[in-house]
């Protein structure tokens, strides 16, 4: 018994010493590969100038540690609390006096309302809570490659404060110490962002395009606009209508005077109308809302009197119908069956009723025109009707009637901002293409600099 | 003694036919030669119509007995009367005329819009061969009493009044009439003549207009609708009341045409008229687009035939000795010049210009001056046709077709019908194109001014045989095509041009000949070459356009086709169309001189112009 006692004591010895040999020599090797990393220096946290507010620059200097031995940085980023003013009058005498002071001050110095002035004597001497040792309780923005030494902290809150720390992380997951914590930053909106530098380009070129060529119109320089067919047959639509001796129909959408299609049928009504009294023809506008029907009781009468005709003017033929939408097409609809007008013109914003209007109108035998700028709409007026305003075209009708030199120069100096525009997409097409099929990293750059800066601008 | 009679054609072996001009009578004799029609004499006399005649027959009767001098064929008997039927040895069969003597037909429409009823009326108009001297719309910009003053102040032959489809309005076209009839414009002939007036309105209009008209002084004439919806244009009866109030009234005020109309076979025809109705026959019988110009001192007359569609506009203001000065305020001096390779300054150029309407009758007695001449013919042809693209064109106020596809391509009416891609024929008449020294400078002068695209024939009208067809073709249709077709017309050969343009010196088209002429070669831009072809032949031409020119199948497409040759022969022009001449003047020069020199037109002046 006492024999094998001391056999089993000296067998666990051996085995204690032969285990701790390789223990000895295990940690030995330990120490050499997982070592925690070196932690980076010269941590510097600046708010990013030109910019719109959330971001701030982080730069430091990289970890003594290899790169090839490190995953990455870690970045911390943590939002300092404000001490609560009541809790700081509670414990502070000598703080309370001063924001006491302040508040007093700015009543009666500038005249701030009581609320305003204690809110902003707050602000302007702001106490934060200390932020925590631990830097497990820091907020880790991300991790950025070894081999990269600067940060763009996005997204944070324009009106908070932030600390931010760095650490770097080994191959083994293992971090370095944090670098100490950077100053107190406010991620603030600077006067003007360097991101929309792209836009206030075009802004400018936009504008200055518009300018010279209302100065060049105005001097008498011919101003060549494509011809509008739709616009055009205007004369035509009329013509018919006089040569059939009936009446022209006139729909201005079924949209308020809040809608900029009402608007510019408003306009279009003003040459219809100003047509018709020159032909002596009938114009008939029902309306479905009140407030359009006296815009176009003006434009009408407007147009008759410039004509020469104001004697002919019958207000009694534009009236308001109903605001219910199918109420007023059947309304329509009927009156064309029964009196078939040789011309129907709708112009304005319309929905589900176009094609049971255009096809109504199509059924009796009258040119029809329309304009709107609903995508949705357009396919059945294109389809049912003899011309049909396409979306821009419609708001340009009113350069186009008027002839005005200053809507001229604004219209062509608009044809130089779809150029522009025209040219991005073209730019933009040709380089994702290219990027896409030589996987090129510089055009990939140049895509994503079009795309977040010039486009996300 | 409207309707054409009806005549046996089978029997018709010899044919006296007459233009009676305001200056001059043409006779032409056609006789049947080896079973084919053919002109075989001709004769002119002073027309009569003024004083100390004051009949037209006699001037025509001396026309005639040219013809019977000439021929050895006896025409006219003893009593003076034409010798009807023809035997081996005297008379003709049938005898026929137009006239443009006393200025013509002249009228004034009227019609409710002015680029509707108001210009199907003046379509009617002019291709009965009127000169219309007015239209009246109620859109016409001008006030009722602008209208009435001007309606009292012309003098027209007869009045056309359109307006309203039928069962459409009736109180606009109601207005206008009674804006004319209170107006009572006066005739040119007699004071007992009661003016026509011809409605081919709404039907449903007519009492009304029946109403108006009917006060002493008018003679109102109903004919069939000339819309009757906006659809359709119907000028055919509106053109036959007009040819036969001509002969009701006009000419039968006109001194000597009682007696002229009673012995001719065949109504009388407007002399513009008569040229339509040939230039429509031909179109016609050889399924072709034709266009033809008779350029006048006063006038231009374009005449043209596209898909069957006729139109006829007389530019008042454009010719080449009493409108010369217009010519030259419409298309202005330095436009005029790009023509001259010479070296003549806008200050000569100005007193050749007032020395030709001082003296009229005058022709170019110097190479100088021929080239000046043609330069201003060239432009004066050019603006006549823009005047008559802007005329001939499709109806307006029609309702229109369209499909999703249409959406960013919206034609609208009133587009013009003429095409020069699908012109097949180009015919010239009038002094200064049928009596050009060369047949080239002719040629030259009508592509420079119409612009000719894709394969074209070019012809003239040998000796103005047009109108005599023209009536001929009323009565005897096959022997005005053949003797068209053998004797009036004088192929002057083909042009060939491609529509697109280019850089100098690049490729333009190239092109390969096979059969009456051989031959390939490449037509750089600008450059412009003569093959000669002769007039009785002709070849096979394949033409392969550069990209970006068409030569008819399309840019960039090939086409290949038998031509025509002629006096000329084939000008095959690389200069593009639209034809654009340098602006800087010397540049322009070498250009011009480039072109004159390759087609040979001033052969005694080559080498002298630069």
């Amino acid at each position: 018994m006492r024999t094998s006692s001391i056999q089993t004591i000296l067998l666990t010895t051996a085995l204690c010493a032969l285990a701790g040999g390789q223990v000895v020599l295990g940690s030995s090797k330990a120490r050499a590969s997982f070592a925690p990393p070196a932690p980076p220096t010269d941590l510097v946290a600046n708010d990013l100038p030109w910019d719109g507010g959330g971001t701030v620059q982080i730069d430091w200097a990289a970890s003594a540690t290899p790169a090839d031995q490190l995953k990455g940085y870690e970045i911390l980023a943590h939002e300092l609390e404000v001490t609560p003013r009541d809790a700081a009058i509670e414990t502070d005498e000598a703080a309370d006096r001063a924001a006491a002071e302040e508040t007093q001050s700015l009543l009666e110095g500038e005249g701030i309302a009581p609320e305003d002035a204690r809110r902003q004597a707050a602000l302007s001497t702001p106490e934060f809570v200390s932020p925590p040792e631990d830097v497990s309780e820091w907020s880790s923005l991300g991790i950025v490659p070894a081999t990269q030494t600067d940060y763009q902290a996005t997204g944070l809150n324009k009106a908070g404060v932030y600390l931010f720390k760095i650490r770097a992380i080994g191959l083994e997951g293992d971090f370095s110490a944090a670098t100490a914590s950077s100053g107190e930053i406010r991620p603030v909106a600077a006067f003007f962002n360097g991101r929309k530098l792209p836009l206030l380009i075009t802004l400018i070129l936009i504008a200055s395009a518009v300018f010279v060529f209302i100065v060049l119109a105005r001097r008498g320089m011919p101003m060549r606009i494509r011809k509008i067919a739709g616009l055009a047959a205007v004369d035509e639509a009329v013509g018919r209508a006089t040569e059939m001796g009936r009446s022209i129909l006139y729909i201005n959408g079924i949209q308020d005077m809040d809608d900029l299609q009402t608007v510019a049928g408003v306009t279009v009504l003003g040459r219809v109308a100003k047509t018709a009294a020159e032909y002596d023809a009938k114009i008939e506008v029902p309306t479905s809302r009140s407030l359009v029907m006296t815009a176009a009781r003006e434009a009408v009468q407007s147009s008759y009197f410039s004509a020469g005709r104001p004697d002919a003017y019958n207000p009694d033929l534009i009236y308001y119908v109903t605001d219910e939408q199918f109420g007023f097409v059947a309304y329509i609809s009927g009156m064309m069956t029964r009196e078939k007008p040789a011309a129907c013109f709708y112009m304005g914003s319309f929905f589900a009723e176009s094609l049971i209007l255009a096809e109504t109108g199509n059924s009796v035998g009258a040119i029809q025109i329309a304009g709107t700028a609903n995508p949705s709409q357009l396919p059945f007026f294109v389809a049912a009707c003899d011309y049909t305003l396409i979306g821009e075209e419609f708001f340009a009708a009113s350069a186009y009637l008027s002839g005005q030199p200053d809507q001229l120069g604004s219209l062509k100096g608009q044809d130089v901002g779809k150029i522009l525009v025209g040219i991005v997409i073209i730019i933009g097409v040709t380089l994702a293409t290219l990027q896409a099929i030589t996987g090129s990293d510089s055009l990939e750059a140049a895509v994503n600099y079009l795309v977040n800066v010039i486009l996300g601008s | 003694m409207n309707d054409t009679p009806k005549i046996n054609t089978d029997a018709i072996n010899v044919i006296l036919a007459t233009d009676c001009g305001s200056t001059t009578t043409k006779a032409i004799m056609i006789e049947k030669v080896d079973g084919v029609y053919r002109q075989t004499w001709r004769g002119e006399a002073p027309t009569t119509v003024e004083e100390p005649f004051a009949n037209v027959t006699v001037g025509v009767l001396n026309a005639l007995t040219e013809i019977q001098e000439v021929s050895g064929r006896r025409l006219i008997d003893d009593a003076g009367e034409i010798i009807r039927p023809a035997t081996a040895t005297e008379g003709c069969d049938i005898y026929i005329s137009t006239s443009s003597a006393g200025g013509g037909l002249q009228m004034m429409v009227a019609g409710v819009v002015r680029e509707m009823t108001a210009a199907s009326a003046k379509r009617a108009a002019l291709g009965a061969g009127a000169i219309v001297m007015d239209t009246i719309a109620a859109n016409d910009k001008r006030r009722p009493h602008e209208q009435i003053q001007r309606i009292r102040e012309l003098r027209p032959d007869m009045v056309l009044v359109s307006g309203g489809t039928d069962g459409g309005d009736t109180k606009k076209v109601t207005e206008i009439s009674e804006m004319i009839a209170p107006a009572k414009p006066r005739p040119r002939f007699g004071k007992s003549y009661e003016l026509p007036i011809i409605f081919a309105g709404n039907d449903k209009a007519r009492p009304e207009i029946e109403r108006v008209f009917s006060d002493d002084g008018f003679d109102l004439k109903i004919t069939d609708n000339l819309r009757p919806s906006l659809e359709q244009e119907n000028l055919g009866p509106a053109r036959d009341m007009i040819h036969d109030v001509f002969l009701e009234h006009v000419m039968a005020h006109a001194p000597g045409y009682d007696t002229l109309m009673s012995i001719t076979d065949a109504p009388i025809m407007p002399t513009p008229g008569a040229v339509g109705d040939i230039l429509q026959t031909i179109a016609k019988g050889r399924g072709i687009n034709a266009v033809g110009v008779d350029i006048g001192g006063a006038t231009t007359d374009v005449f043209s035939v596209f898909d069957g569609t006729f139109n006829r506009t007389v530019s008042a203001n454009l010719g080449m000795s009493y409108s010369i000065s217009n010519v030259c305020a419409e298309a202005t001096m330095p436009t005029i010049l790009r023509w001259v390779h010479l070296d003549m300054d806008e200050h000569e150029l100005r007193n050749r210009v007032k020395n030709k309407m001082i003296r009229p009758t005058t022709i170019p007695q110097t190479m100088e001056a021929l080239v000046f001449e043609q330069a201003v013919a060239r432009e004066a042809l050019r603006l006549a046709y823009i005047q008559h693209k802007a005329f001939a064109t499709t109806l307006k106020g029609v309702q229109q077709q369209r499909t999703v596809g249409d959406t960013f391509t919206q034609e609208s009416g009133g587009e013009t019908i003429v095409d020069n891609m699908k012109l097949d024929l180009l015919v010239a008449s009038g002094g200064v194109l049928s009596h050009a020294p060369r047949m080239h400078q002719t040629a030259m002068l009508l592509i420079d001014a119409f612009e000719p695209e894709g394969i074209t024939e070019l012809a003239k009208d040998s000796i103005f045989m047009m109108p005599h067809l023209g009536v001929l073709a009323s009565v005897h249709p096959q022997a005005a095509m053949e003797v068209f077709e053998r004797d009036c017309l004088v192929y002057l050969g083909t042009c060939v041009a491609a529509k697109g343009t280019g850089k100098e010196g690049k490729n333009c088209f190239s092109w390969s000949l096979d059969g009456g002429a051989r031959g390939s070669g490449e037509i750089a831009f600008g450059q412009i070459e003569m093959i000669e072809l002769g007039p009785e032949e002709t070849a096979e031409i394949e033409l392969r356009p550069a990209r970006g020119f068409d030569v008819g199948a399309g840019p960039g497409k090939p086409v290949t086709k038998t031509i025509r040759g002629g006096t000329v022969g084939v000008i095959l022009d690389g200069r593009g169309r639209a034809l654009a001449l340098p602006e800087e003047r010397a540049e322009c020069r070498a250009a011009v001189t480039r072109t004159i020199e390759a087609v040979g037109l001033y052969p005694d002046l080559e080498g002298s112009a630069v």
